[in-house]
């Protein structure tokens, strides 16, 4: 919002830019306009309109010329003996910077889009996969879109889901990790204790240090060979073991170990003498965990966390290796029947990066949601209304300081 | 074992002895503080003075030695600290408020989750103990919003909450910029006028003149001398003592 603000002022009211970058907008709608036309294009009818166009665009970059180069010689008294500056001159000048964006506008319909346009119309009456790169990506998607479709569910369903397991298992994971031995344990939570943290450690060592293509191999083969082994047929095992299943095991388990480390991170850096406060007042370290540090730790680790999503929706494409069917296999398969490589996986590269765009968007916001201030109470909001009654006592600092901390979190991001 | 009655000692330590890897901070310390008794321990950076108190709730681990609170010795192995502690409040040097609460909630979450009180009880007493602080105006306000000297009377409200027999102040008032040490050192003075049993380590000397009982000065990891503020601060025996002191009352 406050960008649009930015951008409608800068077109409206500074006067020093309008000539700089409403040139650089005729120099595109020039080079549009030098361009050949397509067959759907409008502008082919009207020619002498088109040149009209071309030649006002010529005129506004010659008067940008002057203008700016009016400004680098009279670099201090710009505003006084500049004739662009007078009241008259400027309003036309802006009413002109408006008709150069709106002719560019236009050729740029008339070439990108109908351009484009036709092209797709090209594509899909062929029965043959056509040789332009654009024409063949329309072709095959057109042909066989619907797999790619499919296996950009599978891949969003996979992130989506072993992200959200991942994260529960994290949870639990990292309780494990950060236990310590208190002086009023007895033997056997001594042990469960040390078991649990060893436990957390072996597992975040071996998960993170093995690539996740060979953990998916693993799991599948095993589960398969554990169903094996009990007598099941094949198609019997492919009804509950089928690779989907395997690959979200695998994203899940693999991400988990992540996810532990950025909670840890976060808790760790939770200040200790807030752990040590609640304990000298009698909570047990798992009260202290549970209602202190526990949830300042998560918070910290949020955006942290929530990479974690993005990160799983490319990761998941190395669960192709076992026969998920996700966005990558379904690229391959449509490889497969086209033979056309590198438009395909430009394809998949402009599907995933929307993915992960949309994603890390969303989370954004969340994120964002999450760490905002609870709303202030009715006592709270009291508070400010009494401020000249107990002023010196820092009232007027709660504000302040809650400025400050604005400050410090718009500095975060 | 240990002597219960109203004239014995509420806590007392025996032979204490810590050490931070090779360096012995507590050499035999023999210490203890009689119900209703105000101690200031003070003493140079580095003499141990902080180590004793945070030993006297376990929040340094003794390497030997004896801690006798309630007949029961808080340096033995396996002892149930958790439920000592709710008897020892403890204010730190640096606040240590909980950041993701506001006032009351920091007030009330031990009572609470100890099962000291129910929750009605104990959000009358935090709101008397925040009042009685001078920060009702407060009560619902993040604790991160407040100035450090505010984030202090917090810290000792919500000790005030459990009800504590035993109130430990590690250098209260170091963190604070001179003009708000006042405020704070007020609401200490009206605790040990109320009765309040307290240790103070501190560098506050007026306050250790004026409010304590008996004072405590510690030198390399032993208590040096200790005897009242009148002996302490008009006739000190010893001479590191006296250097000290006139190290402290030239500023």
């Amino acid at each position: 919002m406050n960008r649009l603000k930015q951008i409608q002022q800068f077109l409206k009211d500074d006067h020093r830019y309008v000539f700089l970058w409403t040139s650089l907008v005729a120099m595109v709608g020039a080079w549009f306009s030098t361009q050949s036309r397509g067959p759907k294009s409008f502008l082919a009818g009207v020619y002498a309109f088109e040149v009209a166009m071309y030649w006002f665009l010529m005129a506004w970059l010659a008067v940008s010329a002057v203008a700016l180069v009016w400004k680098l010689t009279h670099w201090k008294n710009y505003e006084e003996t500049s004739p662009f500056t007078k009241p008259m001159a400027k309003k036309l000048e802006r009413v002109l910077s408006f008709a150069v964006i709106a002719v560019t506008l236009v050729l740029f319909v008339d070439r990108a889009v109908m351009g484009l346009a036709s092209i797709i119309e090209v594509a899909l009456a062929q029965d043959k996969n056509p040789n332009d790169f654009l024409g063949s990506i329309v072709y095959m998607l057109d042909k066989s879109g619907d797999i790619i479709a499919q296996g950009a569910l599978i891949t969003v369903e996979l992130a989506v889901f072993g992200t959200l397991i991942a994260f529960f298992l994290a949870i639990l994971l990292v309780f494990l990790r950060i236990q310590e031995i208190d002086r009023s344990d007895n033997d056997f939570i001594r042990f469960l204790k040390t078991f649990g943290c060893e436990f957390a450690k072996v597992y975040s060592t071996v998960v993170r240090g093995t690539p996740m293509m060979v953990q998916a191999m693993l799991i599948y083969f095993l589960g398969f060979n554990i169903l094996r082994n009990t007598g099941m047929t094949v198609s019997e095992i492919g009804g509950i073991w089928s690779t989907f299943v395997a690959g979200l095991v695998t994203i899940s388990l693999n991400s988990t170990a992540y996810m532990m480390e950025v909670l840890r991170g976060g808790i760790e850096a939770v200040d200790p003498g807030q752990n040590e406060a609640a304990r000298s007042l009698g909570l047990t370290q798992w009260q202290a965990m549970i209602k202190v540090v526990f949830p300042q730790g998560v918070k910290n680790a949020i955006p942290a966390l929530s990479n974690e999503l993005v990160v799983n929706i490319k990761d998941s494409s190395v669960l192709s290796v076992i026969g998920v069917l996700d966005l990558m296999f379904a690229t391959k398969t449509v490889v497969g029947i086209h033979f056309r490589q590198i438009e395909m996986y430009v394809v998949a590269a402009a599907v995933y990066l929307c993915l992960t765009m949309v994603a890390s968007w969303l989370l954004g916001k969340f994120a964002k949601r999450l760490s905002v201030e609870p709303a202030p109470l009715a006592s709270v909001s009291d508070m400010t209304a009494t401020v000249g009654t107990v002023a010196g006592t820092g009232s007027s600092e709660y504000s302040l300081d809650a400025k400050r901390r604005e400050g410090h979190k718009h500095d975060e991001h | 074992m240990m002597n219960t009655n109203e004239r014995g000692p509420l806590i007392k330590v025996e032979g204490l002895r810590k050490s931070f890897g090779s360096h012995l901070v507590l050499k035999d310390i023999n210490f203890e503080v009689r119900q209703g008794e105000v101690v200031t321990i003070i003493g140079a950076s580095g003499s141990g003075k902080s180590t004793l108190l945070r030993c006297m709730n376990l929040l340094e681990t003794p390497d030997s030695g004896h801690i006798w609170f309630h007949g029961e010795d808080l340096a033995a192995e396996r002892v149930n600290i958790n439920r000592l502690r709710q008897d020892i409040g403890m204010v730190f040097q640096s606040f240590n408020l909980f950041n993701n609460m506001n006032v009351l909630d920091n007030c009330t979450l031990a009572p609470v989750t100890t099962k000291r009180t129910n929750k009605e009880e104990a959000e009358r007493r935090a709101r008397t103990n925040i009042e009685s602080v001078g920060l009702s105006e407060f009560i619902a306000a993040p604790v991160t919003s407040l100035s450090g000297g505010q984030k202090q009377r917090v810290a000792i409200a919500r000790a005030l909450c459990m009800e504590p027999e035993l109130m430990l102040f590690d250098e209260p008032t170091s963190a604070l910029d001179p003009e708000i040490v006042g405020e704070v050192l007020n609401v200490m003075r009206d605790l040990a006028l109320g009765g309040m049993t307290m240790v103070v380590v501190t560098h506050e000397m007026a306050f250790a003149k004026s409010v304590s009982d008996r004072v405590v000065f510690m030198d390399q990891g032993v208590i040096a001398e200790e005897g009242s503020p009148e002996q302490i601060f008009g006739n000190p025996q010893l001479p590191r003592t006296r250097e000290f002191l006139a190290r402290y009352l030239e500023d």
